[in-house]
């Protein structure tokens, strides 16, 4: 492939942006111009909007709100909290959807496979209310839970497993776990199964293949995976308050208290603008990350 | 990788989209509603739930058979959105039920019509509750609750320092993770007197609250939430909202408030500056505290009128319920929402961080 883009680059000409426009399935991006503009013109102004609340207030341009972001250290707290959560969360959620993505593409028969699918999927439609509270009957202290293992004669005394930590990551991940799921199969799916036949014909044990060939070709999926769910965990707002404790408080409770209860949207501006700009880093890491995964394919 | 950008750029604006739509649920298009009978269309606005049902029987049916208008209720009370439409010059809502503390925040930032008290008769209306900018719908209290299996027989905690007495009154608690109320009741634990307590010494409520952090399981953050957590004996004891938890006593739950040393606040009613039906809105908040439907509304949901003449009118018995009988009325302590507009910011900071610590 080095020799056509070679040419490309040394004679920018008509003809390449002819080739171009042949090369590029027109559809797909005229398809993509609508909804991409939609976002872009609402979002951006929106965007904008807060942006200018977050640096100007009456007295016209002014660092006060970001300042007094950093200056106090339980907003600090709440920031790195919240990062937390969204890990722990994007980590169970990975450990436990890959198995069932995996297993979801190796199943040959259909019925399961369309009974699996079903179960990830109504629990991706039922109410995040709903969610969270039948966990809060199932975590509680004398719930579902705690009086089975204490039936089972595991446990003495009942676990704490709400109002706390535990509670909000357990309610995370299984609410955020289906995007998981969803993100991963559709890689996986695309990965030749001959690979790791292929693999394992040249003498790889079944891991060994798992682990050279799937697993980093299962990458793209892990990555994405991860990243909606780490980004989607960032924001959120009723399972933390629901199921946490005093110690869980999620940035956009902080946001939310702003805008609705202490009604200063300069803040809650100037908070919002601080998560999207550590958001968009964390972005651009796994952005890098990725490149260099591509790098080191392509070189290989 | 252009791809894998794209997508990041699309997760991204969703997210953003999630974070910034904060009150997405409009109301069902009554704007779009015939211009000529706008005259006659009042639009109030209430919390939801079983409170509106009472306000719409006592208050809202009888109203609308009164005067020969109709009325649309629209829910929940939203600041974020009422501001939004203030700012915006559309205004959609012509009365709206507020925590009192929203009419001095409200009027402070500009949101809110004056009252025209030529129109409206405050008389029995408590005093604190009577403003330039609102006047007082009801009053609820933050009150001990307690679950009636682990203290039967009128063995509970009676006053805050019972409460915080984990000795003598052991078992999982439940607080409003609010500082409003709750900061209150840190301090009367604290042998501070009722009378002496504003300015609040925010730094002796907190080393109060430290006394019994351990023992509170739960901060919670919705009134649902108390009477649910007592029912189900996750907590034994809660500082909770009183209606929530006689309703749910109502409905069989073994649970029960205390009245005593209550810490009273109350709901206002306020027009939104700019409001397109302001006459009609001031007769019917004339008509909201005029002690007859007062009373009515009290006789549908324990929450205490704040017009005082209405407790004339209603029997012992739910003066009881209400918590409003001679003893409980002189130990309860109403919340200074003047003391509260001007701190609530700098107390609710030290609040948050002192809740992470």
């Amino acid at each position: 492939m080095g020799l056509p883009n070679e040419t490309a680059t040394k004679t920018p000409s008509v003809a390449v942006l002819n080739r171009r426009k042949v090369k590029i399935p027109g559809l797909k991006w005229t398809l993509l111009v609508i909804p991409v503009a939609y976002v872009i013109i609402l979002l951006g102004i929106s965007l904008f909007g807060l942006l200018k609340l977050a640096v100007f207030d009456e007295t016209g341009f002014t660092l006060e709100y970001i300042t007094r972001f950093f200056s106090e250290k339980v907003y600090i707290d709440v920031l790195l909290i919240t990062f937390k959560t969204a890990l722990y969360v994007t980590v169970f959620c990975l450990l436990l959807g890959y198995p069932i993505a995996y297993a979801l593409v190796k199943m040959t028969n259909s019925f399961w496979k369309n009974v699996i699918f079903g179960v990830i999927l109504v629990s991706f439609w039922i109410s995040l209310l709903v969610r969270t509270f039948s966990w809060m009957i199932l975590l509680r202290s004398n719930g579902v839970v705690n009086d089975l293992l204490m039936m089972l004669g595991i446990i003495d005394e009942p676990l704490k497993l709400l109002y706390n930590t535990t509670g909000v990551v357990v309610g995370m991940t299984h609410i955020l776990l289906p995007y998981m799921v969803l993100s991963l199969y559709s890689v996986m799916e695309s990965i030749d199964g001959r690979l790791m036949q292929a693999a394992q014909g040249l003498g790889a044990r079944p891991w060994k293949a798992f682990l050279q060939i799937f697993l980093p070709l299962s990458m793209p999926g892990i990555m994405s995976g991860s990243l909606i769910v780490f980004v989607l965990g960032i924001g959120y707002f009723i399972t933390p308050a629901l199921l946490g404790g005093s110690e869980n408080m999620m940035i956009s409770q902080l946001i939310h208290d702003q805008v609705n209860v202490v009604l200063n949207w300069n803040f809650a501006a100037a908070i919002a603008i601080i998560l999207l700009f550590f958001t968009i880093i964390f972005l651009g890491i796994s952005a890098l990350i990725s490149r260099n995964q591509v790098g080191i394919r392509g070189g290989n | 990788m252009k791809k894998l950008l794209f997508t990041l750029f699309t997760i991204l604006s969703l997210v953003i989209a999630g974070c910034s739509s904060g009150s997405t649920s409009s109301s069902p298009g009554e704007s779009g509603g015939s211009e000529g009978s706008a005259d006659q269309q009042l639009v109030v606005v209430d919390w939801g739930g079983a409170i509106t049902e009472a306000h719409e029987a006592a208050i809202i049916t009888p109203f609308e058979e009164e005067f020969g208008v109709d009325v649309v209720v629209n829910t929940p009370t939203d600041y974020g959105k009422f501001k939004a439409m203030v700012e915006s010059g559309n205004v959609e809502w012509d009365v709206v039920n507020v925590d009192s503390d929203f009419v001095i925040r409200g009027a402070n930032n500009g949101l809110l019509e004056k009252l025209d008290y030529n129109v409206i008769d405050k008389t029995g209306v408590m005093e604190e509750l009577v403003h330039d900018y609102g006047i007082g719908a009801e009053l609820f209290s933050v009150a001990i609750s307690y679950n009636t299996d682990a203290y039967p027989d009128g063995n509970h905690p009676k006053s805050w320092q019972e409460f915080w007495d984990t000795e003598k009154f052991p078992g999982a608690r439940a607080m409003w993770k609010y500082p409003t109320g709750t900061f209150e009741a840190a301090l009367l634990a604290d042998g501070v007197k009722p009378e002496e307590l504003y300015p609040l010494d925010v730094d002796r409520a907190l080393a109060s609250l430290d006394k019994i952090k351990d023992d509170i399981t739960v901060w919670w953050t919705t009134g649902a939430q108390p009477p649910q957590l007592l029912a189900s004996g996750e907590v034994e004891l809660a500082a909770a909202w009183n209606g929530r938890v006689m309703s749910a006593k109502a409905e069989g739950a073994p649970e029960d408030v205390e009245y005593n040393n209550a810490v009273t606040m109350a709901d206002s009613w306020v027009v939104p500056k700019g409001a397109k039906n302001k006459e009609l809105a001031m007769e019917f908040i004339n008509y909201a505290i005029q002690k007859e439907n007062q009373a009515e509304f009290s006789k549908l949901i324990p929450y205490s009128p704040a017009n005082i003449d209405a407790l004339e009118l209603l029997d012992e018995e739910t003066v009881a319920q209400l918590g409003q009988t001679g003893k409980n009325r002189e130990s309860q302590v109403v919340v200074d929402l003047e003391w509260w507009v001007e701190n609530f910011d700098s107390v609710n900071e030290r609040f948050q961080e002192w809740l992470l610590q």
